[in-house]
């Protein structure tokens, strides 16, 4: 059992303020987690605004370098790879797909780029094979693709020619900060399948980023929770959502609004409470 | 490109206007090849002639025909401005995407070089030069110490378009997608940051003419090559105005505001149109 | 609280069009964003508008308020307030009519509250900028009306001394619900005001727009697409794809019984806590609206579509008692 990834106690820090008045601001504290190599998973990191979950993404790709502990990809610390070799080992998914790719440009030259980059493609016949491949799994195909720009598209579509561009580069885990937080509510699931077949199929692990406990539940096998850097609650994804134990878990999955008609009646049943005069405070 | 041009021809008067001005002053440029008097020679022709049909806008007091004249001294003048503009392009550019991609010691050593250039007195540095290099002092010297000395107000603005560019998603799609910096900058950033660089290109042209034409007034350049500035100090030094000889000094400064008024209308017709914006818009993309 | 006008609706927006019109070089484009839309908003009650982006929502807003600016233009139809009746909307009543009824008669809710509250100055100067002048009385007098009125959205009157970025996002979101309610307008436009916020606070700021919309009998048009957020505080809920409405009604009953297949997927594909039940998602790409396809605009996606559906567009019919839905496969034959 060697571990894939492994984060070791690791903590971040920023400096804020002026000339005068610099303090450190924590922004991820003593986080420690560790997904096996042989065992894919969706692994979620849930927290709002906040929490510090983006910030833990940016020092798992390499962006950002912790101020202590160790994030280890494979048994070795990410800061000492070799960013290319990094890169083909992990690869990220953002959050807005609209900014995922410049505008100007067209979608296919960041396939072939990583195609002939990381994906050891020689040659442009290679590179649009492997493309073509990628797009194939994430339900595209190149020749829909070719030559389009980014406003040509959906948001959906744009997010999986994202996960495609990722998957040319053949990684073991890729990291998705808010992979469907801004893709329309009647594709999002299309998104969040399709991270479940990437999974099961290919045998990637997924690290999984989010505020939305519902895909999460969903999705995931396990999660944290973390609230201002700090993780407080972990464990299997749907054990701990449908049995929350820390005071903020329990908070977050109360605050939860279900669309469906049990809820509306609910939400009409409690205003008509407040409604009435002594009632309300 | 053809298209591009079309589309501003159609439908843009300032470019229409801007094309048409900087269009007779190429074209004057364009004449001194088959001027029919050396441009350095004098006494070639009657001095003092008000325009006429032999000397169309007459002749100096040195023997010069005026039209003749100028256009050797709108082509050196024109291609003085293009040198500063193009080499100072290049050097505020490079440091300017540079140090707003990379931050960190980069962007403190880049910046701290181009603070220095911002606040160094310009024109005494200029007249210094002058003193200094005397005879050996060349158009294109004055061109490269131009450059070297205008690259820096432009520098500052596009570096912080480039660190703006640096925070938003597509650059971390980009190094993910095995790009080099090089190739992010020059692929990526570049069409954000062009039209900065159209826009400060006409400044520019327009600075570093103004600049040469005042030197060059003052005789503090090589005034044995014909220039727009060298004009007027020769007319100047016959004190042509007191004389009369009013087209000697009359064309050379319609000439000069002819191609700044034109390069400006020029420069914001086709910002208009290379802005990202903008061309996000005729894509079909923004709204 | 009766009488005909009290019964009247508010707002009543007839077969409504705005399209983008630009012109960029020769290139010629028209998106038609809201194309035929009718509905009414009661008086105290709160209408949910559920769409998509690029559904229209934003610009049949935009178009309700009067806030018009090129590219987009009204093209076609009304959208008249009760409380102005000579207009048959506010972008075509003059400037001087609409500075008289906005924060007075209509507000807004908007998301960013930044976009409403200047970073420079005290949030006190934001509340007498907006409202100062429709409430009258002395500068102390107005102090102690916005503290009094900031209590309701449970904020301590030192806020007001406080310059914008010193408060939390839902504290600034709270501040821009008392600026925009404290006239006691009869009409408030919320566009997605809680979906930059975390969903502990946006709980919180949702209950708050319920309280101040019961205490004041105000109406409100709220604009989301989370539908979860409609289930728990719409009173009726309006269903937009591709600038048109395609579906509205009661919340509980549009909930209980979804008609259109469209809302039936919005409604049916979201996950929950508790339910390991396998969702899908919707195939296909919302329509572009310069290009959008004939007859109803969802048949490209719709798990229903006829034949019907490709050549006629068709009619919003009342199916069920106050619940309508412009569907051929609910409503056989009914061709707008």
């Amino acid at each position: 059992m060697s571990a894939l990834l492994d984060l070791d106690r690791v903590s971040k820090s920023f400096s804020r303020g002026g000339l005068f008045s610099t303090r450190r601001v924590a922004a991820v504290k003593e986080v420690s987690f560790a997904l096996e190599a042989d065992k894919p998973e969706i692994f979620t990191v849930i927290g709002e605004s906040g929490s510090g979950k983006s910030t833990l993404a940016r020092m798992i790709l390499g962006i950002h370098t912790p101020s202590s502990g160790q994030v280890r990809l494979g048994g070795r610390d990410v800061t000492t790879y070799d960013r290319r070799a990094f890169m083909a080992e992990v690869q990220p998914i953002f959050q807005n797909p609209f900014e995922a790719f410049n505008p100007l440009k067209q979608l296919d030259r960041y396939l072939f780029m990583t195609a002939e980059r990381f994906g050891g493609a020689s040659g442009k016949t290679a590179a649009e094979e492997q493309a073509d491949v990628a797009l194939r799994q994430v339900g595209l195909s190149l020749a829909e693709i070719r030559g389009r720009f980014p406003h040509e598209l959906s948001g959906g579509q744009l997010q999986r020619v994202a996960i495609a561009r990722a998957l040319v580069a053949k990684p073991r885990l890729i990291i998705a900060d808010e992979p469907v937080s801004m893709v329309d509510a009647s594709l999002r699931m299309s998104i969040v399948n399709l991270f479940g077949r990437l999974r099961d199929e290919l045998g990637l692990s997924i690290v999984y980023i989010t505020h939305d406990l519902a895909t999460a539940y969903y999705i995931s096998d396990r999660l944290i929770i973390m609230q201002k850097g700090v993780v407080v609650e972990q464990g299997p994804a749907r054990a701990v959502l449908s049995a929350p134990t820390h005071p903020y878990s329990r908070q977050l999955r109360d605050a939860v609004l279900t669309p469906d008609s049990a809820g509306a009646f609910r939400a009409i049943h409690s205003r008509q409470a407040v409604a009435t005069p002594g009632v309300s405070s | 490109m053809l298209a591009i041009l079309r589309d501003l021809i159609r439908y843009n008067l300032e470019f229409r206007i801007g094309l048409f001005l900087v269009s007779i002053v190429v074209v004057m440029a364009a004449l001194s090849v088959v001027s029919p008097y050396p441009a350095g020679d004098v006494y070639v022709v009657p001095p003092d002639l008000p325009p006429s049909t032999a000397h169309w806008l007459g002749t100096t007091s040195r023997g010069q025909d005026v039209f003749w004249q100028l256009t050797a001294a709108i082509r050196n003048t024109l291609f003085f401005g293009i040198m500063v503009a193009a080499l100072s392009r290049v050097i505020a550019l490079v440091v300017g995407l540079l140090a707003g991609y990379s931050g960190g010691w980069i962007d403190r050593v880049l910046m701290s070089i181009n603070d220095t250039f911002i606040i160094i007195p310009l024109f005494p540095i200029l007249i210094l030069f002058y003193f200094v290099l005397r005879d050996s002092m060349s158009t294109p010297l004055l061109a490269t110490i131009m450059a070297c000395l205008g690259w820096a107000y432009d520098a500052r603005l596009i570096r912080s378009v480039a660190l703006s560019l640096k925070t938003r998603e597509f650059t971390q799609t980009s190094i993910f997608s095995g790009m080099k910096t090089h190739e992010i900058l020059a692929r990526e950033h570049l069409p954000y940051v062009l039209p900065i660089v159209f826009s400060t290109t006409m400044n520019n042209m327009n600075w570093s003419i103004g600049i040469e034409v005042t030197l060059a007034v003052l005789g503090f350049t090589d005034i044995n090559t014909p220039t727009i500035g060298g004009m007027i100090y020769w007319a100047n030094q016959h004190t042509a105005l007191v004389a009369g000889i009013w087209w000697w000094i009359a064309f050379p400064i319609g000439l000069v505001v002819m191609t700044f008024v034109g390069l400006f209308l020029l420069a914001v017709s086709m910002n208009e149109y290379i802005d990202p914006r903008s061309r996000l818009a005729r894509m079909g993309g923004g709204r | 609280m009766s009488g005909a006008a009290e019964q009247a609706p508010v707002l009543q927006v007839r077969d409504l069009q705005a399209h983008f019109r630009t012109h960029y070089f020769g290139v010629n484009r028209e998106v038609r964003a809201v194309d035929g839309v009718s509905f009414d908003v009661n008086r105290n009650e709160i209408y949910g508008l559920a769409g998509e982006s690029s559904s229209g929502k934003t610009t049949l807003i935009k178009t309700i308020a009067g806030l018009l600016k090129p590219p987009l233009e009204m093209v076609g139809g009304s959208a008249r307030f009760s409380f102005l009746p000579d207009w048959d909307a506010v972008g075509r009543a003059p400037p001087e009519v609409v500075r008289a009824i906005r924060w007075r008669h209509l507000s807004y809710i908007m998301q960013g509250s930044m976009n409403v509250l200047n970073p420079l100055r005290r949030i006190k100067h934001s509340f007498r900028d907006f409202a100062w002048r429709h409430l009258g009385g002395s500068k102390a007098e107005f102090d102690l009306r916005a503290a009094a009125h900031l209590e309701r959205v449970k904020l301590d009157p030192s806020v007001l001394a406080a310059y914008p970025h010193e408060l939390s996002g839902g504290m600034r979101q709270r501040v821009t619900i008392a600026l925009a309610t404290i006239c006691k307008p009869e009409f408030i436009i919320a566009d997605e005001p809680t979906t930059a916020l975390d969903v502990v606070v946006q709980k919180d700021v949702l209950g708050m727009i319920r309280t101040i919309q019961q205490e004041m009998g105000s109406s409100v048009l709220f604009i989301t697409h989370d539908m979860g957020v409609h289930a728990a505080l719409t009173d009726r809920l309006g269903i937009m794809y591709a600038g048109r409405l395609v579906e509205d009604g009661e919340t509980p009953e549009i909930f209980a019984r979804p008609l259109h297949p469209y809302t039936r997927h919005l409604i049916g594909s979201l996950p929950r806590i508790g339910d390991t039940e396998q969702r899908e998602g919707l195939e296909g790409t919302p329509p572009n609206l310069a290009t959008p396809p004939p007859g109803c605009r969802f048949h490209p996606r719709c798990p229903l579509a006829m034949s019907v559906c490709t050549t006629t567009v068709p009619a919003m019919i009342e199916t069920l008692s106050g619940h309508r839905v412009a569907c051929h496969a609910v409503n056989p034959g009914m061709a707008a």
